[in-house]
């Protein structure tokens, strides 16, 4: 089923989206260059009141933060990826080929990876150099930290890429699929997360397994490490199984 | 760009028995039994909404009959839809690209869902479309008639033993016409099979060696293009050239087989019935009477009918629907 053909045509098709990357770009390594430089700044201007911009901290807190905004690009880059070939009408054309609706639907997922993995990888890089470079006289981060912060970054991407494919083939629209996964990141998630009475089952929550794989210092509901990872794999399985039921069954 | 070898033996490029398609309650299709020859160019006409391009899906896969059954290329469906629609190249609709890239990167990316071949044939298939100058250019910079190029350029990619497609002649000028008409003969002489879903009855007569007509989800009429002009329940007709139309006129409605004689401008234009014998008997007939009553005469002709007058008699017209 893994076509690295199909694969490098759905990422040439997002390559030349030179819009698209531009603001993933800024949303994710651009933000992380313009708080670690504002904070220096600030640190530099007035050492006593504002504390140096990176450190293991500054390090999780970075992390956290940034896995948002990896998320966002990963909607916007998936949802990209699951539509474009439903709303350019070229889907029928390739499933007139005979090829595997399956196979077509789970190239968008790889193409997604191929253009969320480096830009993740990139602002990962930068988190890592600015927590170091920055980090004054604070403890700076270690091997296992870097590798935990990263993992978390790559898991936010990869879930988000999964979850907006998935989404855009049972939509058959980008627009509504960035909308939806913007809200629940932003606005549902964190109000469920909140409501205490729903107790253990707010580990279902991705953005609370996605903070325990971070070690992110202050996580609102704990979980075990395997909690957590079971917990994304079980959201990318359900977006993929409703993308591929959706473009294997949906009448062209 | 090679001819292909049958992938099965069997001498019908298409064919369906008893096909239906409904969308809930609305028939869509019903019983299309259709036999499109191998070897071909096949022209599928009929009214707007009559069915056409259901068919076409239903034959591509991409919706399910709700009844009967069909071969393509000698392979029934859907059980061997992938290897069938491996040899088979379709333009549905209008063709479809992504507008942010280059014709050429559409092919590559269409040739990505083809086997590895695919990619080798670009440069050939976009020189016989002649598209190879602005092949580099973004497709939301081409006019209609060059995506229609590109879409049959896509077509090619998989060397189709099949081409199925949907109204190819929209946009394109007289000349791209002539082109295209041109080019599916072309294909046709390399032993493929074309069908042509047109409401062009005119290019359908033109490029097509047979034809089925199909209306309200049903086919109404199927054969060659000359079965198609002569059947049907059009009147044959004669045009004589004579003096005195008048006593021609009553001297031929008396001979069994001549429904009416009546004045067509200069001619006068005999009208047989369905019992009529062969054009050639009923002329030495009608000849035979006016020469012996001292009418002279010109020249006979035989009436023939258009396409596009079959195609009016046997679908339903537009002012019918109203």
């Amino acid at each position: 089923m893994l076509d690295l053909r199909l694969i490098r045509a759905d990422a040439l098709k997002l390559g030349r989206r030179y819009g698209m990357l531009v603001i993933s770009l800024l949303l994710t390594t651009g933000i992380a260059l313009l708080v670690f430089t504002v904070t220096a700044i600030q640190h530099a201007s007035d050492p006593l009141k504002n504390g140096a911009a990176g450190g293991l901290h500054n390090y999780q807190n970075a992390i956290g933060f940034l896995g948002v905004m990896v998320f966002i690009v990963a909607a916007i880059v998936g949802s990209t990826a699951g539509a474009q070939d439903i709303e350019s009408g070229v889907f029928r054309d390739l499933a007139a080929t005979g090829r595997s609706r399956v196979a077509l639907f789970g190239s968008r997922i790889g193409g997604a990876l191929v253009i969320v993995v480096p830009i993740t990888l990139l602002v990962a890089a930068v988190a890592a150099v600015g927590s170091v470079v920055l980090a004054g006289s604070l403890p700076t981060p270690g091997a296992g930290d870097f590798a935990s912060g990263t993992f978390a970054l790559l898991a936010s991407g990869a879930l988000g890429c999964v979850a907006a494919v998935g989404l855009a083939a049972l939509v058959g629209a980008r627009g509504p699929v960035i909308a939806m996964l913007l809200a629940f990141e932003l606005a549902i998630s964190p109000l469920l997360s909140s409501v205490g009475f729903l107790g253990g089952i707010r580990q279902a929550i991705p953005g609370n397994a996605l903070d325990r794989i971070a070690a992110a210092p202050h996580p609102s509901i704990p979980m075990a490490l395997g909690t957590a990872i079971v917990v994304l794999l079980a959201w990318a399985a359900a977006a993929f199984a409703a993308g591929a039921w959706r473009t294997k069954t949906h009448e062209i | 760009m090679t001819s292909t070898a049958p992938i099965g033996e069997d001498h019908l490029a298409i064919h369906t028995q008893g096909l239906g398609k409904r969308f809930g309650p609305r028939v869509a299709l019903e019983s299309i039994d259709l036999e499109v020859p191998r070897g071909t160019a096949f022209g599928f006409i009929g009214p707007n909404g009559a069915g056409k391009t259901t068919l076409i899906r239903l034959l591509l896969g991409l919706a399910e009959p709700t009844s009967g059954s069909m071969r393509l290329l000698g392979r029934d469906q859907p059980k061997h839809r992938a290897d069938t629609l491996a040899r088979v190249g379709a333009i549905i609709e209008e063709p479809r690209f992504h507008g942010h890239l280059t014709g050429r990167e559409n092919l590559v990316v269409h040739a990505a869902a083809r086997e590895p071949a695919a990619r080798e044939r670009i440069p050939a298939s976009l020189e016989r479309v002649g598209l190879t100058a602005r092949a580099d250019d973004k497709v939301k910079t081409y006019s209609l008639g060059m995506r229609q190029r590109l879409g049959i350029a896509r077509c090619l990619l998989g060397d189709p033993e099949l081409l199925i497609l949907d109204e190819p002649m929209n946009g394109l000028d007289p000349a791209g016409i002539l082109e295209l008409r041109g080019l599916i003969r072309s294909l046709v002489d390399e032993g493929r099979t074309v069908m042509l879903s047109s409401h062009l009855l005119d290019e359908v007569e033109k490029t097509c060696d047979a034809a089925a007509i199909v209306d309200d989800g049903r086919i109404v009429a199927q054969g060659s293009i000359a079965e198609l002009r002569g059947g049907g329940s059009m009147a044959r007709a004669i045009d004589i050239d004579c003096d005195r139309h008048v006593r021609a006129a009553s001297l031929l409605t008396a001979i069994r087989g001549v429904g009416s004689a009546t004045d067509n401008a200069d001619l006068l234009r005999v009208t047989l019935t369905p019992e009529a014998p062969v054009d050639r008997e009923i002329v030495t007939e009608l000849l035979r009477s006016l020469l012996n009553d001292g009418i002279a005469v010109g020249r006979v002709v035989p009436v023939t009918h258009s396409l596009e007058e079959r195609f009016l008699t046997m679908t339903t017209r537009l002012e019918d629907r109203s």
